[in-house]
């Protein structure tokens, strides 16, 4: 009876299956974008629509138009091609980027200097200050609401190990990094010795994290590791990279 | 003489324009529709990549499809009566790359798609210049 009643579920499952079940999905996307380990790793350099039997993840795309497109740092993963500087969060003009006509702005919650392989656009919304990108525009809502989930990022690109680039500069005092308090861990450590060679730390550490706001400012002119900058204010210069590989932010 | 060079170079142009506009027989509807197709087989050239001869294939993209390859990624090119029907079967382009890296955009009159079924294009740079350098 037991193997009856066996036999009977498993032709109800069969039969339930649809046809193409088991077969691999074709998942759309727009733009560069890295490729999982599992599928051979590296960078896809397909700038325009196409498509790949692997799925994106939540935190390193958005959908633009049915199609996942990368907010991420591509030169994280291997990237090789033209590349421009940013300093923290910001707005990607999805549409300008990839070429079509329907606008969809998107934001990137990387903190610190990373890459991406577009330039900001000009205008009043970024300022270029030492080689990289700083947001100066006002945040909408949809950037501000969405920060909780999205900053999430950061845990991904942490534990990459690749050279970002440099920004030693002061941030423009617009920069929405000074005037939005990025949520940040301030480590009760005062002094952090694992900097690599080159970076120079002194300062509390700060890292990204969850749900601790830095209220009181730093002292003027604190030099810590890459990658702090969103939501630490007052002159705050950044070094990092240039020899080599560094680790984290 | 020189005149009469002129006209007679005039002539031919103007009737070789004549042929791809409007077509004349089933010799002139071949050229006409071979057209799109040979343009994009040239861009690919003069952007240094080498396709294969493309041979006639019977598919449910479109009815004058040819396929071939390029390096190590297939490729068919399917001509059509005009802009819009090459950009609304980029869908059924689609279903012709199957389970693979590929892409499917209409260059013109012409649908291009490829997939890279042999993952011989990994980076997926071939692919990116093909889709670049076929004329919009």
């Amino acid at each position: 009876m037991r193997t009856i009643l066996l036999a009977a579920l498993v032709a109800v499952a069969a039969v339930g299956l649809p046809a193409d079940a088991g077969r691999s999905k074709q998942v759309r996307y727009v733009g560069i974008h890295p490729v999982p380990k599992s599928e051979g790793g590296g960078v896809c350099y397909i700038e325009g629509p196409h498509v790949h039997v692997f799925a994106a993840n939540k935190l390193e795309y958005r959908d633009h138009r049915g199609a996942s497109y990368f907010v991420g740092d591509p030169v994280a993963y291997g990237y090789d091609g033209e590349k421009h500087a940013y300093k923290g969060h910001h707005p990607i003009h999805v549409d300008v980027v990839v070429g079509d006509e329907e606008p969809d702005v998107e934001y990137c919650y990387i903190d610190g200097p990373h890459f991406h392989s577009f330039a900001a656009p000009a205008g009043p919304e970024f300022e270029v200050v030492g080689d990289a990108a700083f947001y100066v525009g006002e945040p909408p809502a949809v950037y501000l609401e969405a920060r909780p989930a999205m900053i999430k990022v950061n845990a991904i690109y942490e534990p990459l190990v690749y050279t970002r680039p440099v920004v030693e500069v002061e941030p423009p005092h617009a920069w929405v990094g000074l005037r939005f308090g990025a949520p940040v861990v301030v480590a009760p450590a005062a002094v952090v010795v694992d900097a690599p060679v080159g970076v120079k730390v002194r300062g509390p550490r700060v890292r990204a994290g969850v749900d601790v706001r830095v209220l009181v400012p730093p002292p003027p002119s604190v030099r810590v590791d890459v990658g702090i900058g969103f939501g630490v204010s007052g002159g705050v210069k950044v070094k990092g990279g240039g020899r080599g590989k560094r680790r984290g932010w | 003489m020189r005149v009469a060079l002129v006209l007679l170079v005039a002539a031919a142009c103007s009737k070789s324009e004549g042929e791809s506009a409007t077509g004349n027989g089933s010799n002139t509807i071949a050229a006409a529709t071979a057209g799109p197709r040979d343009m994009v087989l040239d861009a690919w050239k003069k952007g240094g990549l080498t396709p294969s001869p493309l041979t006639p294939a019977s598919v449910a993209v479109g009815t004058d499809c040819q396929s071939g390859t390029v390096g190590a990624v297939d490729v068919l090119l399917c001509v059509y009566p005009s802009k819009d029907e090459a950009k609304k079967a980029e869908d059924a382009g689609l279903a012709w790359v199957g389970e693979a890296t590929g892409a499917s955009q209409a260059a013109g009159s012409v649908l291009v798609v490829v997939a890279d079924r042999r993952k011989g294009d990994p980076s997926g740079r071939t692919i990116n210049q093909m889709m670049k350098l076929a004329p919009r």
